[in-house]
Formats: C-alpha cells, structure tokens, sequence
C-alpha cells in the first residue's frame, strides 16, 4: 500500500545515497581549511551550475531552448546590489533577485512564448540584447560602467561558499521534484509533441511560463550570490550574451534533460572556465565551440549520453538504450525513428 | 527640421538599407533551401572584412576588389563547411535545434581562432575614399557608401537573376516551395544544399568585406548585424529575395529616422538605445507577422 517502494539493487540505493553523500562532503569540506583559490573555483562552480540546472528546467524538460538566460542572472545581481546597497540582509536580497527575475520571465514569456522553436530561440536572443543595451542606460545603477557593492563586514569565503552550494541544492531539489511530478511529465509532453500534449489536456503555454519562472528565480538568486562575492559587476560582463551562453553550453555539454546531466556540465564548465580563464582568456569559447559541434554531431545525450555508452559497452549486454532526451530537443523527433 | 535634412536623411537610409540587404540575403537563401538558421553567418561576415583587410594591408589591392575576390573564396569555403558539418544534419523542413546549435558552435569557433589571429584590436581599412563625401546641390553622402551601396545592389541583382533565371536558380525554388516533390522530379537535393550553402557564404564573405570598408572591424564584430540580419529576414518572409530588400529599406528606416522622433522636445530614442530598436522590432515581428511584410499585400499559398 505505501507509495514508496524500497530501492530494489545496488544501483538505485547508489543513485539514492549518493547525492546525500556529496552534499555532506561540501557542506563538511571547509572544515579541512582549504585555500582561497580553491575556494572561489568551488563557489564559481557551483553558481554556475545553479544556473546550468535551471537552464535544463526549461531547455531540457520542456524543450525550449533559451539564449536569453543572461537576463535574468544580470537581474538578480543588480537587484541584489540595489537592495544591498539600501542596507537590506543579502539574503532577502538573493531571494528579492529570484523574484524580480521570475516577474522579468513572466514578461518576456508571455510575448515569446506565442513562438515555437528556433523562432523562440532567436527572440531570446533579440531579448538579452536589448536589455543589456538598456541597462547600459540607466543612470541609478550606473550604466555600462558597473555597480559596485560595499559590505561593511569583513569578506568571509566560506559564508559564499555556503550560499552558493545552498543553492545547488536548491536547484537540484526543484529540479528532482519537477522531474517525478505530474507537471514535470506534462513539461516532458510538451518537449516531444505540444499539439498531442494540449491535446491531452496540458495547457502548454502555461506550463512553460510556469516552469521559465521557476528557473528564472533560481537563475537570479545564482546571479546574486554571484554579485555579492564579486562585489563589482557591469551590464557587458553579466548581461553579457556570453553569459546567455555559457549557461547554455553546460546542460548541452553534460547531457540534455536529465538534472545530473546539467550538474556534470556545470562542475565541469565551472573548472575548466576558472583555469582557463585565468591562463588563456580566449581558449576556451574555442573548446566550447568545437565541443558543441562534436556533441551535436556525435553524441547528442552529452557526457551522460557517453557514460551509458561506455557503461553499455562495459557490461557488454545492451538494455533499454536510456533516454532519448537530446534526441527531443535537438532533432525534434521522439525515440522511435532511431538516430 | 528642413526639407533637405530630412532628404539627407533619406538618402542616408537607403545607403544603409542596400549594406543590410547584402548582408542578410545570404542567409535567406540558407534558410530557404536547408531550412537552417545559420548563426555562423556572424562569422563569414567578420572573416569577409578581414579578408578585405589583408588583402588591401599586404597586397595593396583595393577592398571593393577584395570584395569581389571574397565571393569565389568564400564560395569554396562555404562548401568545405557544408561537406565537413552541416550535410550531416538531418533534413527537415522545419528549423532543429541541432542545426542552430551546430552553426552557434561553428560561430564561436570562427571567432576565437580570429582572435587567435588578429587578436582584440579594432581594425578598419582606410582608403582616400573613406572620408571624402560625394556631393551634388545640397545633398552629400560618404563616398565609400554610395560604393558599397552601388556593389550591394548590383550583387542583389546578380542573386536575383540566378535564382529566376538559371536551372540552379530553378532547383532552388522547387526546394523551398516544396523539398519532397522537388526530389520526385528529380532535383538533385544534395548538391543544390552544397551549391546553395557556397552561395550564400559567398555572399556573407562579400557583404563583410563591404562593411569593412565603412566600420571598423574586431572578431567579434559579426554579432551586430547577425541580429539586424534576422530582424531583416523575418520581415522578408524568410524566403524571397525582394523581401529581404524590403526588409534592409523598413530596418534601415527605422534605425534612421527613429532617433529623430521627438516628444514633448525630447528625443524618445537616444542614440545609445538605437540597438534595441533591430531587437524590439524582431520580436513584434515575430509575434505580429510571422510570415513577414509580404503577408500584409498577398496571401501567399503553399503545399505543405
């Protein structure tokens, strides 16, 4: 009679545990006293992978990849400032960033999300330019040439450190919610086929204004730890669409439509982007370039796609070839016709 | 506010709206046949200026020559980047998110490897003709824009005149108008994809090499009118040649007289927001006329 059945091989208590397991080792690791450096990768990591999981919410579930993400990660990090700088708690302010940028999302969707894909796709991207070029021309938070925020207590990195992986797992929490729930299966719907789904009675321009704005909030709450730590933030470097991008890449280069997917992507993105960036500061849009191409052309499902492959050829026995979630999104056709 | 103000205005929007109808109507025909929105034109655009300036630095050969020499480089260029990526999307006759993302990656790896070579400095080719204006009565315009405007068009007539009146030209309308019955009657869909993606390479690589001649130039510099380049299409309708002529005039309009309009003695657009116009402008067209201008003089019927 109980809903929840007990986990029944290895497999499923490792997938059940191990998440537990890794949120319990960062929470405990600045117990080991790590350097700066390390610190801020960490931090930067997990911002972006807030960001990369709430991209997957509407990218990979739903189906309707945005360029536009920068946005709302440049609204949580002004809000934040603003708020901050009017002597309210940086908490509040986070949370007053995910709200200004889901009500940003409601706005931007309602209008956008009359299109259906790539159509979609080149509105958000219309949409980041725009606002950037408008918030280079607003005077109260001093245009393009940055805002800057004073805290008067001391700088304490693993108070930033907490924050951000607060917010990973708030991301990842949503994220695994929405997946097993009925709404996360009408998103799932809509991805594969829009006029069958509101046929079956989803209301699919609803959903997805539901689901931009859950992502959006995480997306701002993201961009306001994010401005707190760094302190000092311009239109061009968080509305950049470069930005809209890279939070893009992650979720594509981990494994579209699937939550541990877009973490890979973004554990992975966040290294490799603070290295380097430091070291070769154009390097890596390159990497990123040609790795788009060869996942596009080759491995659709991403790093997770590989992983089964890898694990399939392992075992040496072919189960159920996993999910077709990048086969959805990206070639617009559902598991059947193969690849 | 005069008479021949304004007509200097004019003047200056139609110069402009020639460049952006170059420069948009190579990715029409992409779009036309392959169905794909080629984000990648960004980089074709800003590989044609520097094409122009390495030739007019090295070689001393004058850029609208550079220009010219673009189209059959770039031809080939584009049909080595058909042949290495893009035939190996699926067909469909609906834009996929594959393909965008594909030419986006192809895009990013374009500009990094021009950062790679030319590095982050604004370039730009001066000529004597860069700043001598040509003038008659009253009216003047920049030299080299009168030039770049007199080479767009004649290269959108040359465009027209091969998709009307050449069997190329033919297969090219039979697989806009309809991929599958085009196939049946035997156009070969394969090669009119490569010979079209050449095309409209070739076209992105020459109307670079124009702008060249009038912006200055760094690897990023494509993104600006790769947006101005949709904005234009979507007004055309996405598929026609004369609507992406249309398209360059209302944009180019726009961006002109828009900064001029006053309210209440106050300019409502200033200059630096003049950006926002191309954008804004796109997605009320997106959401208004999905079909484009052309959707408001003819109803248009199509098999599907």
């Amino acid at each position: 009679m109980t809903p929840v059945r007990p986990p029944s091989s290895a497999g499923k208590w490792v997938k059940m545990v191990l998440p537990w397991l890794l949120l319990a080792g960062l929470l405990l690791l600045p117990l080991g006293n790590p350097s700066g450096n390390v610190m801020k990768l960490l931090f930067i990591t997990a911002v972006w992978t807030t960001t990369s999981v709430a991209w997957n919410l509407l990218g990979g579930m739903a189906g309707q990849v945005s360029f536009g993400f920068a946005v709302f990660f440049g609204l949580g990090a002004y809000t934040t400032g603003l708020l901050m700088h009017m002597g309210w708690n940086p908490y509040l302010s986070f949370l007053d960033g995910g709200i200004v940028a889901a009500v940003a999302s409601v706005l931007i969707g309602l209008p956008t999300f009359r299109l259906r894909g790539p159509y979609f796709v080149i509105a958000t991207i219309g949409v980041t330019e725009a606002v950037r070029v408008i918030m280079n021309n607003i005077d109260i938070t001093g245009g393009s040439s940055g805002y800057r925020i004073l805290e008067s207590k001391p700088f304490n990195a693993v108070e930033h450190y907490y924050t951000a992986i607060i917010a990973v797992a708030l991301a990842v929490a949503i994220s695994s919610v929405i997946a097993g729930s009925r709404f996360g299966l009408a998103l799932r719907a809509i991805k594969q086929d829009q006029d069958a789904a509101a046929d079956i009675g989803v209301n699919p321009y609803f959903a997805k204004l539901k689901v931009h704005a859950i992502a959006a909030a995480l997306v701002g709450i993201a961009g306001g730890i994010y401005a707190r730590r760094a302190a000092f933030f311009y239109p061009g470097d968080v509305f950049a669409f470069n930005t809209g991008i890279s939070i893009l890449l992650m979720p594509v280069i981990g494994g579209i439509g699937t939550v541990w997917g877009a973490v890979l992507g973004g554990v992975i993105f966040g290294m490799v982007q603070e290295q380097l960036d430091a070291n070769f500061p154009n390097i890596h849009l390159l990497l990123y370039g040609l790795l788009l191409i060869l996942i596009i052309l080759f491995e659709p499902d991403g790093l997770v796609g590989l992983l089964r492959r890898a694990r399939r050829l392992f075992r040496r026995r072919r189960e159920n070839p996993g999910s077709k979630n990048a086969d959805q999104v990206l070639w617009g056709r559902g598991g059947i016709a193969g690849r | 506010m005069n008479l021949v103000w304004g007509l200097n205005l004019l003047i200056a929007a139609l110069l402009l709206a020639g460049i952006y109808a170059a420069m948009s109507v190579g990715m029409t025909v992409i779009y036309g046949v392959m169905k794909i929105v080629n984000l990648a034109h960004a980089g074709f655009l800003m590989l044609g200026a520097y094409f122009a300036y390495e030739l007019f630095n090295r070689l001393h050969i004058d850029p609208l020559l550079g220009a010219v020499l673009a189209l059959p480089a770039f031809f080939v260029f584009g049909m080595g980047v058909h042949w290495l990526l893009v035939r190996w999307l699926p067909k469909s006759d609906t834009p996929t998110l594959a393909s965008l993302l594909l030419m986006f990656g192809f895009w990013l790896v374009l500009q990094n490897v021009a950062y790679f070579i030319w590095g982050n400095d604004d370039r730009s080719i001066n000529t004597p003709r860069t700043n001598s204006p040509v003038n008659i009565g009253e009216f003047s315009a920049p030299e080299v824009r009168v030039i770049v405007f007199v080479a767009a068009v004649i290269c959108l007539v040359v465009l027209q005149l091969i998709f009307n009146r050449s069997w190329f030209g033919r297969s090219m309308r039979a697989l806009i108008q309809n991929p599958y019955a085009a196939q049946i009657v035997g156009v070969d869909d394969a090669r009119t994809s490569r010979l079209t993606f050449g095309l409209g390479t070739a076209f992105a690589g020459f109307a670079g090499a124009l702008l060249g001649m009038i912006y200055s130039f760094t690897p990023d510099y494509g993104r600006q009118f790769l947006l101005r380049s949709f904005v234009i299409i979507v007004l055309g309708g996405l598929e026609s040649i004369s609507g992406v002529a249309l398209g360059a005039v209302v944009l180019a309009l726009l961006e002109t007289f828009g900064p001029q309009i006053k309210y209440h003695g106050e300019y409502i657009l200033p200059d630096s927001l003049q950006p926002a116009v191309s954008f804004g402008l796109l997605v009320v067209v997106l959401l208004i006329m999905p079909k484009g201008l052309a959707s408001l003089f003819t109803t248009k019927r199509r098999l599907t």
